[in-house]
């Protein structure tokens, strides 16, 4: 049976399912919701997701939501079964730790990160805003201080867990947005931090994907 | 080897941990940090959180931050070790549903209500501003809403995942917010029983009326 993701490409959240499930070699459908607005419909708040919000995943009946947790099914589920990638190591400590580095990824990385997406990606194009400069002055400056950490957070470790993890994978769609919208230095003038997107974007699933959106953009 | 907990024990996410913790019969030594200001020292950002926050737990040599985090490692190392809790069901789609009730807490219960408590606890006392009428009305418009979920999601369940599991645990640290709003609980009958449910049990009883007499009496942090 197969699995069924309802959401935008363009949406990070989304992409970093999608990242996920090439990640497992996890044939899959997309399915885009009729429209934005479509989300808070009576219908998928009761079918899809009680918030009204994307990526949701069903695999056969059984239905999750929520980008970070549907992809710790889907490599609890699935990882090893169609390839050899492990995304949560068997170990409990070092799964401990690529879900601390996750939250480190929800908690401080991705507020300022989902602000540049917003303001340089999506208010113009999706809600005819004019981009806010303080705005993003100010989620730069934090971004900035963020990525401070992970330059030493990554001393001497080629991933954020030493291997490769969803711990890296979780803030690559976000980063490959805004890493493309002008701020690049951010990451390319910090060693640890300029080899480690290097690293993770010649991995398939993240070349693969990110091609897709590239797309996306140029066509839209 | 004892598991070290540093943290405060009657503020933020050290209280999750510490139910989690009591929860799975799991002894534990609590160090609070020298002062809200030692977090910022070079030495705890290098040994103990890199992003200057409590809780930080070590088990033996072991560490590992982030409140939520630490709970899952130790349900996944200790659960069914020291008594038969479960916190995380062995089944892989009941454990992906709690994951998700994790999430729903983190995204959309905790940004209302964790504003409501700063606004009406912390905003005078540690940044001298008066509480914002105002983001209180939002964010109370805000966290109903996102009762009005709970209330649905609830129905015809006693916990948010049927069975009680760390998805509930991680809700109960909002006792402050609980105690001055507590009509946005009261109101919604699936709401109020869930709650309810929670607060009879024995390690959460416990927490929470350590953490509500303390804001009852205390005027300092």
């Amino acid at each position: 049976m197969t699995i069924r993701l309802i959401g935008y490409s363009a949406s990070y959240p989304t992409l970093r399912v999608i990242i996920c499930l090439k990640e497992l070699g996890l044939p899959y459908e997309l399915e885009p919701p009729a429209s934005y607005q479509s989300l808070k419909d009576e219908d998928f708040i009761a079918n899809k997701h009680p918030f009204g919000k994307m990526p949701v995943l069903f695999d056969g009946d059984f239905r999750i939501t929520e980008s970070r947790a549907i992809c710790r099914y889907l490599a609890s589920k699935y990882q090893g079964k169609h390839n050899d990638i492990i995304l949560i190591p068997k170990d409990v400590h070092k799964a401990g730790l690529v879900d601390q580095f996750i939250s480190y990824e929800l908690s401080y990385y991705d507020p300022p990160l989902s602000k540049l997406v917003y303001q340089e990606k999506f208010a113009k194009k999706f809600f005819n805003k004019d981009p806010d400069p303080e705005i993003i002055k100010q989620a730069h400056e934090e971004l900035a201080k963020v990525l401070d950490v992970y330059e030493k957070l990554l001393e001497g470790k080629e991933y954020l867990n030493g291997e490769y993890s969803l711990a890296d994978l979780v803030l690559c769609p976000g980063t490959n947005y805004v890493y493309g919208a002008g701020h690049s230095d951010l990451w390319d003038n910090r060693p640890n931090v300029k080899n480690w997107w290097s690293r993770l974007c010649n991995r398939d699933a993240n070349k693969k994907s990110f091609e897709e959106i590239k797309s996306f953009w140029e066509n839209n | 080897m004892t598991i070290k907990l540093i943290g405060k024990s009657l503020s933020s996410p050290t209280v999750r941990v510490i139910i989690c913790l009591k929860e799975l019969g799991l002894p534990y030594e609590l160090e609070s940090p020298a002062s809200l200001q030692s977090l910022k020292d070079e030495d705890y950002i290098a040994n103990k959180h890199p992003f200057r926050k409590i809780p930080v737990l070590f088990d033996g040599d072991f560490r590992i931050t982030e409140s939520r985090p630490i709970c899952r490692y130790l349900v996944s190392k200790y659960q069914d070790k020291h008594n038969d809790t479960i916190l995380i069901p062995n089944d892989v789609h009941k454990a992906g549903l709690v994951d998700q009730f994790i999430s729903y807490e983190l995204s959309y219960y905790d940004p209302p209500i964790s504003k409501l408590i700063h606004q009406e606890k912390f905003s005078k006392r540690l940044f001298n501003k008066d509480p914002d009428p105002e983001v209180i009305k939002q964010a109370r418009e805000e966290f109903a809403k996102v009762l009005d979920v709970y209330e649905k999601l609830l129905e015809r369940k006693e916990y948010l995942n049927g069975e009680y599991s760390l998805a509930d645990i991680v809700h109960t640290y909002y006792v402050y917010g609980i105690v001055t709003h507590s009509d946005l609980w009261d109101n919604r009958p699936n709401v109020k029983n869930w709650w309810n449910r929670l607060c009879n049990r024995d390690v959460i009883k416990k927490s929470l009326e350590e953490t509500k007499s303390f804001w009852e009496n205390n005027e300092n942090i």
